[in-house]
């Protein structure tokens, strides 16, 4: 019997591995969702800044940013949303495990809230990558102004998104809201068409 | 018109919400002899034809409330700052 709240990706039924769009050439663009992250929102208690970041420093060996940019911690990216607030992402602690181990070790210090059900994580890599995204993301992704640990929060074509460069090939996650993914995905696939992407499983 | 947020630089117009006048303050008292400051801090504001001290709030970005100084004349804008001093630090 299957569990009753076994987690669905809000991309279920569209992103069926294979490849798409324009076959000339080099492949363009890849995308693969990311299924199964620890997502979390961590916002920082009013005069606590200073004692959240030496907490996190001591439990994760990270400097917690005070910019738009990721920070690798061990086994927690936090990437910089705001003044005081922070996305956390793992692999290790999955899905609702990631709020309960950071609201265990930053009690008191940091709001911390559960957002594995409510996003969907889809990493956009490839040659042509940036050009998928620069037809909806209003910011320049160049790596002359856009550094390798680069952050941003803005939004695509309407719809809010948390994006960070992933690695230098170039290659991007983007976090969106999970009620959004099919208008997302709808966005990105008509985007990567002319560059032609392939789709692999999560 | 672009407007460079202090933590996530220079983005346009649309990620941005306008509240208004930054200058105004919010009377403290409530008695009946403060009816005048109540109604100067409700109705009425200032129309300058120059700099002007406004609240902004980056919805689609970062969420920080912003003290934007803005000549009303041109849009040129000449100041952006975290409307909460404390923040960012």
């Amino acid at each position: 019997m299957s569990r009753p709240l076994a987690s669905v990706s809000g991309l279920a039924g569209l992103t069926v591995p294979g490849s798409y769009g324009a076959k000339v050439g080099e492949l363009g663009v890849t995308i693969a969702e990311r299924t199964g992250l620890g997502i979390a929102t961590v916002a920082a208690c009013k005069g606590k800044s200073e004692a959240l970041k030496a907490a996190a420093r001591k439990a994760y060996g990270v400097e917690l940013p005070e910019r738009s940019i990721v920070a690798s911690g061990r086994d927690i990216l936090f990437i910089g949303t705001g003044p005081g607030q922070w996305l956390a992402v793992s692999e290790k602690y999955a899905n609702e495990e990631l709020a309960r181990e950071l609201a265990g070790r930053l009690q008191g210090l940091a709001s911390v809230a559960d957002q594995s059900g409510g996003r969907t994580v889809i990493r956009i890599s490839g040659p042509r990558a940036r050009d998928v995204l620069a037809k909806g993301l209003p910011i320049d992704l160049d790596p002359r102004v856009f550094p390798s640990n680069g952050a941003a929060t803005s939004t695509i074509s309407l719809m809010g998104v948390q994006l960070w460069q992933a690695d230098d090939t170039p290659a991007y996650e983007l976090a969106i809201f999970r009620s959004l993914s099919g208008s997302f995905w709808r966005w990105l696939a008509a985007s990567a068409a002319e560059f032609g992407y392939e789709v692999k499983p999560g | 018109m672009r407007i460079k947020c202090p933590y996530c630089g220079e983005r346009a117009l649309e990620e941005f919400t306008y509240r208004g006048d930054a200058t105004v303050k919010r009377p403290r008292s409530l008695e009946s002899d403060a009816a005048e400051a109540w109604t100067d801090y409700v109705y009425f504001r200032h129309n300058p034809a120059g700099l002007h001290r406004e609240h902004w709030y980056h919805g689609a970005g970062c969420h920080a409330w912003l003290t934007v100084t803005r000549d009303t004349r041109t849009h040129e804008i000449v100041a952006v700052e975290f409307a909460d001093k404390r923040e960012g630090t």
